[in-house]
């Protein structure tokens, strides 16, 4: 049916204020995108190893300088509230994280690659997250995306096994692409 | 943007909660449509005359035996609950104070089309169908006609017609009580 609804966007404060009301829930895996509430794909093994990996990285090896949140909030705008699946931020943390207190986020894309890419990468991009890495499980290589810009990322970087990288922020810790996908899958 | 994002839909109670804890306020206009909330078309003044046009025929023909409720919620079902311009409902002592009415106490929906053909057309008539709602007239502003729908199946209406000027029309519930296209639509 090709008949256009305009749907009720609804704003963070009142995103907010429906969890807050018990309308979204605990076991709510959502985001808000363009004052949309989206429901978000679910984490698969490779995903959350990855998750967990990178978690556990990032907390030993910078501890002080990094605050490490797992899929946890961060405000992009005034209709938009992204949950990373990994944000390194400034510390301390003292307010609902924002794109002016993240160094990193990083998404693990199993089955959400195109969303990642599509949607939140040119969001991250013009709220000026410095810099994402979109981990493509399905393609082997790790995606780096560097110096936002309001109509994406001017400088892209693909990493394949192999290789490594560290972050803008933390050129003292390097990360191996293998280490970060984790054991091919049968 | 061809990514095909899934929406979070609402039920009718959490849409409710909305409006409660103040998230949707009066200046929302809106509808909730398979759980989702969408904004509904500016009402112009000839929508609004004909609105006003059919609440005064009707309740001055059927007094009693129907309540007319006008540009109020229908609650269809556990995730859609639709603001329809006019609608005669099965009478009851405390007037839907307990709960919004629902298909079943419909005896006939009256959508006023301007600029929401498509949409009345598309959207809410096939889901009033599915709702099991008995009889649906959509008085077409533009085509100057009353496009009848009776006997629902779930997915649209058996028995549709479309009654231009010059022609009159009874509702299935009230089989005596005859109306004119003309004293619907008004002068031209």
């Amino acid at each position: 049916m090709a008949i256009a609804l305009t749907k009720r966007r609804f704003t963070v404060d009142e995103y907010h204020r429906m969890a807050e009301a018990g309308i979204l829930r605990d076991d709510d895996r959502v985001e808000l995108i363009d004052g949309e509430i989206v429901e978000m794909t679910s984490i698969g093994f490779q995903h959350a190893r990855c998750v967990i990996y990178l978690t556990e990285v990032f907390v030993r090896r910078l501890e002080g300088r990094a605050v490490v949140s797992p899929q946890g909030p961060l405000a992009i705008a005034g209709a938009t509230q992204f949950q990373p699946d990994l944000v390194l931020l400034r510390p301390p943390l003292v307010r609902l994280p924002s794109p002016a207190d993240a160094l990193l986020v990083v998404e693990a894309a199993d089955t959400s690659l195109e969303r990642d890419r599509g949607v939140k990468l040119p969001r991250y991009a013009g709220a000026g997250v410095p810099e994402v890495w979109i981990v493509d499980f399905a393609g082997e290589a790790v995606e780096v995306y560097r110096v936002p810009s309001s109509d994406g990322y001017r400088n892209v970087v693909r990493v394949p096994r192999g290789g490594s990288l560290s972050p803008v922020a933390f050129p003292d810790l390097a990360l191996g692409v293998d280490e970060i996908l984790g054991p091919r899958q049968a | 943007m061809a990514v095909a994002l899934t929406k979070r839909r609402f039920t009718v109670d959490e849409y409710h909660r909305m409006a409660e804890v103040g998230i949707l306020t009066k200046t929302d206009r809106v509808e909730l449509i398979d759980g989702e909330i969408v904004e509904m078309t500016p009402v112009g003044s000839r929508h609004a005359s004909v609105v006003k046009r059919l609440n005064a025929l009707l309740t001055g023909r059927l007094g009693a035996r129907a309540i007319v409720s006008v540009q109020d919620p229908i609650r269809l079902s556990k995730e859609s609950e639709p603001q329809c311009d006019v609608v005669l409902l099965r009478p009851t002592p405390d007037f839907y104070a307990g709960s919004h009415p629902e298909p079943v106490d419909t005896l006939l929906l009256i959508e006023v089309a301007d600029t929401s053909l498509q949409y009345d057309r598309g959207v809410k008539v096939p889901r009033y169908a599915t709702a099991r709602v008995i009889e649906v007239w959509i008085v077409d502003l533009a085509g100057d006609a009353v496009e009848v729908y009776r006997t629902p199946v779930p997915d649209g209406y058996r028995d549709v017609v479309r009654v231009p000027r010059g022609g009159s029309l009874s509702p299935v519930a009230f089989a005596d009580l005859t109306l004119g296209v003309d004293e619907i639509l008004g002068p031209r």
